[in-house]
This record gives structure tokens, C-alpha cells and sequence, in this order.
């Protein structure tokens, strides 16, 4: 831990916890920007959300290039005064931001580094604060591969949600996703926080709140509404029956899941009960709306890599973005 | 958490609060599980790895053998997968040598260091001075004012003046230097990378395949060549026996071979990359234009850049007439020497510019290289594989030569090319004896096609430097690299049954 990391984590952790701060995870695709967007939205007109732009750039491995370091080759792609890929799609996340009214010309300015050992980059960060507090930060960061870097930031910054594009085709499944898995499911199991993973995101379309009566799914239910209500989305709910007699259960928990809230003040648009399978019924419902949200899987360890958790399944096979909330 | 209220309460504060000891623990539960998912191929590796140790020694492999076997299993694992930084795999061999061999340490020690991977280190330490020369803005000039401003020219242009030099100077310095010049033509076409995503493509893969075509070219070219150098001379020279003479492959006999075969291709990478990617601007003028304003506004050589030309031939012809006395890895640090005398260089820079882990790493295969042979296990090797290759009548002439390319070409996509050569160098070796083949050539075959890394970004280095840029997929790789693998295969094996028998007896 070098000095300045010290002092980039009591930067980034003074601020006080009524902040909702958001990670977007920026590679340059159109997907990363589609995500970054409804973030904006999501933070548009509220000061208490900050959002933060992360481009993580994988280290150098030596034998890749030849023995020759990237540093070299980098340098002298500034020397010709070109910008490297990763500046360059941070700064076009915060045109976009400008552009959406999200980032004021006025704001203040200011610049942070950190040194990493064996790269002559290392971490860099810009911080945009407005007058009222809100944040947007954009953040260039180098680590061992793109899953650590982004999971490193969460330890650094604490947010509430983490947003990521979903891989262009979801090709790593069953074991081969086991012995290499895709850096959005690696984020969305290990992330102690809400993931979104963003595919063919767009706004409006409102969120389907997957339900199953456990508190942990009525605790899901609660913070996504808080989530929606921030973005005016409109919410509608799902619970999937697996079979016929539990049925009335599935009835139950969407009736448990709906008082929670209109008790918060937040409406509910539409109910769904289904029987069958619950990847399929959710993924098939799903399609209609902007998002699929639903509280991580209990089952941990070697019970998730055997059977599989639905939350993950419906990650890799749904046609639209979806949200772990946790 | 007893903090003042300083706003305005949100239903989100409440949730909150609660909910902040909950990562805390998710964190300390799931932190040993990250460090073994993340180190997982190393427990997988060295768990193979005592498999084999505990199964019965096959017939016809020593039990040295068989220990060496292992360790080149797991150290090929690790090479593939890298859960551990790769040094580490250097350094794992050295002890494995020592404490599971039972070979003295020094003779270990001593066996780390040879001609090749002086070398290689030289080189490498000469790539960072040429590429911080700054000549890069002198090349495109020149290269701007060869080929016009047709976009088909250009793209022949760039392949073919990175080929050039990167068959002397090595592929990954050319990459380097080469890739600010196709990304300022990209960049000075258009700003949106979207209207210049082929262009950028047919472009950046001129120099990236140029490069990569080119490093076989001549024992500069890549380290994988040194390292097949190093293998000859280790597995069939015998000071006493002037048969064995013809295995002392120097400068000039390689590039009598590899030469010509790296000047057929340069037309085809062109042919393919323009077929593939269809460029959305057929003419570059504007960019060109632009370019050649920039690059005068540098202003004349000066004398520092011809001294440094001046070192780099001296080098060349070094490597040309002197490398049979003095080997060829002193005449490289002589080179690297001169440059730092001139002044041309700062260490600093050398130092960080080299990945000094690679070095290592080099001499620590070509070590267990070198113990493959002394224990049978690469001949026992040979055997096998010779004996599964019989029933498809590929044990003799192209068919054998058809097999290695394609064994090579499958490892080398999932390693560094040099480590790829050094594993399999070997084997492929004792192969050739054993089918009674001419081990020059099948040598020449393993470290030719060892350069088929097209369809990977991790394939060869010129690969990974282009694709930083960041105006590649790695699917672009595939699209296209697998068009290249089948010509350059092609091209390989009418050249070792028509040009390299002529050239060895």
C-alpha cells in the first residue's frame, strides 16, 4: 500500500454513508455506455447519488509482448500525442454525462495518482464535484486482470451498484465458464453489492421484480424500489411456482412483496404468478421490460457450483439487462 | 454507524445501516475462495503434476525421465494459463531440478546460461534503444513517399517496411514503433472510430502481421529462433565429429532458409487483410497529407539518429560475418554496450524497458529443454507421438512435416511462441531422428510455425502490442487469422519440400 492509496481510501470513504454511489464499468463498447446512461438516469435531479466512470486496464505480462515492456510501445504512442484507448473512452463517457445535463462545466476539478508497481501509469483518477455535494469520477485503473480491478475498486469506494455490459455473445458456459468465466459473472458473484449487468439496456421499459417470499427477496424488492423510484421507472412483480401445489405460495409471496410496497408509497404496476420453470417463465416475462431484478441465490460454495443458481442462470441466458440487488 | 443527520432522510439511509456489516462478512468469507478461484490452475497444475509422479513408470522412460516429463507438464500448464506471474515458473524449475532431480546446483546454475539466452537478453536490450531512438516519425516519412496515398499501397507499404525491419530488429520493437504511425493515419482519417473501424483493422494488421511473418526470418527476428539455434547445437554437435558441423546453424545459413519464405508471404498478408476487412476509404490523402506535415515539422536527422543507424548495422554485420567466432548473443551486447557508450540509451531505460523475467524464463526451459534429451524423456516422447501419427501415414516426408506445423501452430496460439519452440523444440528433435528426418528442417518447421499465432491476441507479441491500441476485437483476430494460418501453412510446406532440401544435404 503505497501513501497516496491511503489517502485515496479515506478520500473516497469520509463522505457519509447516505450517498448512493454507482460503479460503471467502462470498456469502450456501446453496451458500457447504454449502461452508463441509465445511471445517469438513475442519479438525474438527486444530489445524494455519485457516479464513478472505471476503465481497468489489465497489467503487462512480459512474455506476451515478447519480453519488450508495453510501457515502451505506450510511450511512444504519447509521444505522437495520441491518447491511450482507456482516456479515451473515459472521456467519452463524460461528454456523454455533459451532454445528459449530468455534469456541470462549473463543477470543481481535481486530478489524483497513485503509483503501481510495474507500470509507469498507475491509477489515475479525475473528481468532478458540484456544489451540492454530488459526485462523478472518472477512474483509469490498472490490475492483474479486469474481474480484480473492478472488484479492488468496490473495496476502495463501497458502492451500491455496479454496473457492467454483458459479454457480446455469453460463450463460457457449464465448465469451460467454471475454468475461465466471463468478467460480468465473475463480478456478479463476488460483488458485495447490487450488479447490473447491462444488455441491450433501455430506459423506461420499467423493472420486473422477481419474488419467491424469503426475506432476503423482500429485502431485494425494497432497494430496487428505492432504485426505480429514483428513475421513475414503473415496477411489476413475478413469482414462480415450480409446480402446481405451491402455486397459492407464489401467490402469497407476490401479495407479501406488493404490501411491502405500497407500504413504501411506491405503486405497482403489474403481477405476475407463474407455474414452471423458473429460469425459463422469468427470462420468457422478462423480455418485455427494461430490466429482470432479483436477490442473489442463497445457496453458496459447492452447492452453487453443482446445481447452479437461477439468479445466474437467468444472468447468462436472459434476452435483456438484469440486477442482482443485494 | 451514530452520525449526525446532515440530510434530508432517504428510505435508502435506513436499508443502509443495516445492511454495512453484511460485505464486511461477505469479504472475509468469500476472500480465500477469490485467492484459490484465482490461483486455481496452479493447484490443477501441480496436482497433474504428482499425479504422473505417482503413477508407474511407463516402459521405456526412466524414472529421471519420467520426473522430467512431469515438470514439463505442469511448467506447459502454467505457460498456458498463468495463475502465477511467469517468472515464477522459472524459478520453479530450477528448484524442481534441483531438489526433486537430485542435480548439483551448480550445475543447474550453469546450465541456465548459454549463447541463446545471452542472445535474447541482448536483443531485447536493443530493441528498447532502437525503439527510443524516436526514428519512428523518419520511417513513416519515408514510407508515406514510397506508396502514395492509395489506401491498398499504404497497407502493402506498412506490412512490408514492418517485415523489413522487423526481421533484423525484432518483431515486438517494430510493433511498437510502428503502431503510433497506422494509429496517427487512422486518427488523422476520421475521429469516430466507428467510420474507420476496417481501415483501423486492414491498417493496424499490416503491422502486426507484417511483424509477426517477418520474425522468422532471421535469428534476430524472435527469441523462439535463438532458442531452436541453441537446441541444434545442444542435441547433435560434437566438437569431434565433422558430420555434426552442418547442425551450427549461423545468421546467414538461417536466413538462406527462413528468407525467402518471409518475403512470399508479405503479398498474401496484404491480399487477405484487404479482402477480409473491406477499408471504408480507398484513399488517404487528407491523413497523408497531415502526416507528412507533422513528421517535418520534427525537423532534420540528427547526428545522434545516424550514429544510432550507424550502431544498429554495425551490429547487423556482426551478427552476418562474426557470430560463427564469437556467438551470436556477444555480438548483441556488444551492440546494447555501444549504445549505452554513445550515450544513446539511459539504463533506466533498458531497464524498465526489458522484461528481465523473460531472460529467465528462457533459460530456465531451454534447461529443462536440454534435460528432455539427457533423460530420454523427449525421445520417449517422439516415440509415442510417431507411433499415433503411423496409422494416418503422416510418419515420413510432408506428412510428419504437416503434423508438426499443426501441433506447433496449436500450442503456439495458446503461448508465447518462444515458449512454445521451447517446449516442443525437444521433442520434435528426437522426432526427426527417430523417423530418420533431417532435423535441420523439421527444426525449421517447429520454429516457422511457431509464428502461426494469428487467431489469438496473446499469440505473438506484435499481436498484443496492436491490439492495445483498442481499435481491435479479439474476435478480428479470429476472422482473420485463420485465413492467415492456412496460407502461411501452405507456403511453409512447398517451401520445405521444394527450396530446403536443396540447401541441405
Amino acid at each position: 500500500m503505497t501513501e497516496s492509496e491511503d489517502a485515496e481510501v479515506r478520500d473516497t470513504e469520509t463522505p457519509d454513508h447516505n450517498r448512493f454511489r454507482i460503479l460503471v464499468c467502462i470498456d469502450g463498447s456501446d453496451e458500457s455506455y447504454r449502461g452508463l446512461r441509465y445511471a445517469a438516469k438513475i442519479a438525474h435531479g438527486h444530489d445524494d447519488v455519485d457516479i464513478v466512470l472505471c476503465y481497468v486496464r489489465p497489467t503487462d505480462h512480459g512474455l506476451r509482448s515478447g519480453g519488450l515492456q508495453m510501457d515502451v510501445a505506450r510511450g511512444n504512442i504519447l509521444q505522437w500525442g495520441l491518447e491511450l484507448p482507456g482516456i479515451k473512452y473515459l472521456k467519452k463517457g463524460r461528454d456523454l454525462l455533459r451532454e445528459l445535463g449530468d455534469l456541470g462545466k462549473d463543477w470543481d476539478q481535481a486530478a489524483f495518482h497513485s503509483d503501481v508497481q510495474g507500470t509507469n501509469l498507475g491509477d489515475n483518477k479525475i473528481v468532478y464535484t458540484a456544489e451540492s455535494g454530488k459526485q462523478v469520477v472518472l477512474k483509469l485503473k490498472v490490475a492483474d486482470d479486469v474481474a480484480t480491478g473492478i472488484l479492488d475498486q468496490w473495496e476502495l469506494g463501497h458502492y451500491d451498484l455496479i454496473i457492467i455490459g454483458a459479454p457480446a455473445r455469453w460463450t463460457k458456459k457449464g465448465l469451460g465458464g467454471f475454468f475461465d468465466p466471463e468478467v460480468a459473472e465473475t463480478i456478479a458473484v463476488h460483488a458485495p453489492c447490487s450488479v447490473l449487468v447491462a444488455r441491450d439496456l433501455e430506459i423506461g421499459s420499467g423493472h420486473l421484480m422477481c419474488t419467491d417470499g424469503t426475506e432476503a427477496s423482500i429485502e431485494a424488492v425494497k432497494k430496487d424500489a428505492w432504485i426505480a423510484s429514483h428513475c421513475q421507472c414503473p415496477i411489476s412483480l413475478i413469482s414462480v411456482a415450480q409446480d402446481v401445489e405451491s402455486e397459492d405460495d407464489a401467490k402469497q409471496a407476490v401479495a407479501d412483496a406488493r404490501k411491502v410496497l405500497l407500504d413504501m408509497g411506491v405503486s405497482v404496476e403489474e403481477t405476475f404468478v407463474k407455474v414452471g420453470s423458473p429460469v425459463e417463465e422469468i427470462i420468457e416475462e422478462g423480455a418485455n421490460f427494461s430490466m429482470i431484478t432479483m436477490a442473489e441465490s442463497n445457496k453458496s460454495g459447492i452447492k452453487r457450483f453443482l446445481v447452479g443458481s437461477v439468479a445466474m442462470k437467468v444472468i447468462q441466458n436472459a434476452h435483456n439487462s438484469v440486477m442482482i440487488v443485494r | 454507524m451514530a452520525e449526525a443527520p446532515r440530510r434530508p432522510k432517504s428510505p435508502y439511509r435506513a436499508l443502509k445501516a443495516r445492511r454495512l456489516a453484511r460485505p464486511m462478512r461477505v469479504l472475509r468469507r468469500t476472500g480465500s475462495y477469490l485467492y484459490f478461484l484465482e490461483k486455481r490452475w496452479f493447484f490443477i497444475a501441480l496436482a497433474v503434476g504428482a499425479g504422473m509422479l505417482s503413477m508407474p513408470v511407463p516402459e521405456g522412460l526412466t524414472q529421471a525421465g519420467m520426473i522430467i516429463l512431469a515438470m514439463s507438464v505442469v511448467a506447459t500448464i502454467l505457460f498456458v494459463t498463468e495463475p502465477v506471474p511467469l517468472p515464477t515458473v522459472a524459478l520453479l524449475i530450477i528448484i524442481g531440478q534441483v531438489m526433486l532431480m537430485g542435480i548439483d546446483s551448480k550445475t543447474v546454475a550453469q546450465s541456465l546460461m548459454s549463447d541463446s539466452v545471452l542472445f535474447i537478453m541482448g536483443s531485447l536490450m536493443l530493441a528498447v534503444a532502437v525503439v527510443k531512438q524516436k526514428l519512428d516519425a523518419r520511417i513513416a516519412w519515408l514510407l508515406v513517399r514510397m506508396t502514395g496515398t492509395k489506401t491498398v499501397w499504404i497497407a502493402f507499404g506498412i506490412s512490408l517496411a514492418s517485415g523489413l525491419l522487423a526481421s533484423f530488429v525484432g518483431e515486438h520493437t517494430v510493433a511498437a514503433m510502428m503502431l503510433p504511425v497506422g494509429l496517427t493515419l487512422i486518427h488523422l482519417t476520421s475521429d469516430d472510430p466507428k467510420k474507420v473501424r476496417n481501415l483501423a483493422a486492414v491498417l493496424l494488421f499490416s503491422i502486426s502481421y507484417g511483424c509477426s511473418v517477418a520474425g522468422i526470418g532471421t535469428p534476430s527476428g524472435g527469441a523462439r529462433n535463438a532458442i531452436m539455434i541453441g537446441y541444434w547445437k545442444e542435441f547433435f554437435y560434437d566438437p569431434t565429429s565433422p558430420d555434426t558441423f552442418k547442425y551450427l546453424v549461423d545468421y546467414v545459413k538461417w536466413m538462406a532458409y527462413a528468407y525467402p519464405m518471409f518475403l512470399l508471404q508479405i503479398p498474401f498478408v496484404t491480399l487477405i487483410l484487404l479482402t477480409t476487412f473491406r477499408p471504408e476509404y480507398k484513399d488517404l490523402s487528407r491523413a497523408v497529407v497531415k502526416l507528412r506535415a507533422q513528421v517535418e515539422a520534427q525537423g532534420a536527422m540528427k547526428p545522434g539518429d545516424w550514429v544510432a543507424i550507424l550502431i544498429f548495422f554495425l551490429v547487423l554485420l556482426g551478427w552476418i560475418f562474426w557470430s560463427a567466432n564469437y556467438g551470436m548473443g556477444t555480438i548483441a551486447i556488444l551492440g546494447a554496450a555501444a549504445f549505452l557508450v554513445a550515450g544513446l540509451v539511459k539504463w533506466s531505460d533498458v531497464n524498465s524497458g526489458v522484461n528481465w523475467g523473460v531472460v529467465l524464463l528462457y533459460a530456465a526451459a531451454i534447461s529443462l529443454g536440454v534435460q528432455m534429451k539427457d533423460t530420454g524423456a523427449a525421445a520417449w516422447v517422439a516415440q509415442n507421438f510417431l507411433d499415433v501419427l503411423v496409422p494416418f501415414g503422416m510418419d515420413t516426408g510432408v506428412g510428419l512435416w504437416a503434423a508438426v506445423s499443426l501441433l506447433t501452430t496449436g500450442v503456439t496460439n495458446t503461448m508465447s511462441n518462444g515458449a512454445a519452440v521451447a517446449v516442443l523444440g525437444p521433442i520434435v528433435l528426437k522426432l526427426a531422428v527417430v523417423a530418420e528426418e533431417s532435423p535441420i528442417i523439421l527444426g525449421f518447421v517447429t520454429s516457422v510455425s511457431s509464428a502461426f499465432a494469428y487467431l489469438t491476441v496473446v499469440g505473438t507479441p506484435a499481436c498484443t502490442i496492436v491490439y492495445a491500441s483498442g481499435y481491435l476485437k479479439t474476435t478480428d483476430f479470429l476472422k482473420v487469422g485463420w485465413k492467415m494460418v492456412i496460407m502461411s501453412t501452405i507456403i511453409m510446406l512447398v517451401v520445405a519440400s521444394v527450396y530446403w532440401p536443396l540447401l541441405s544435404p
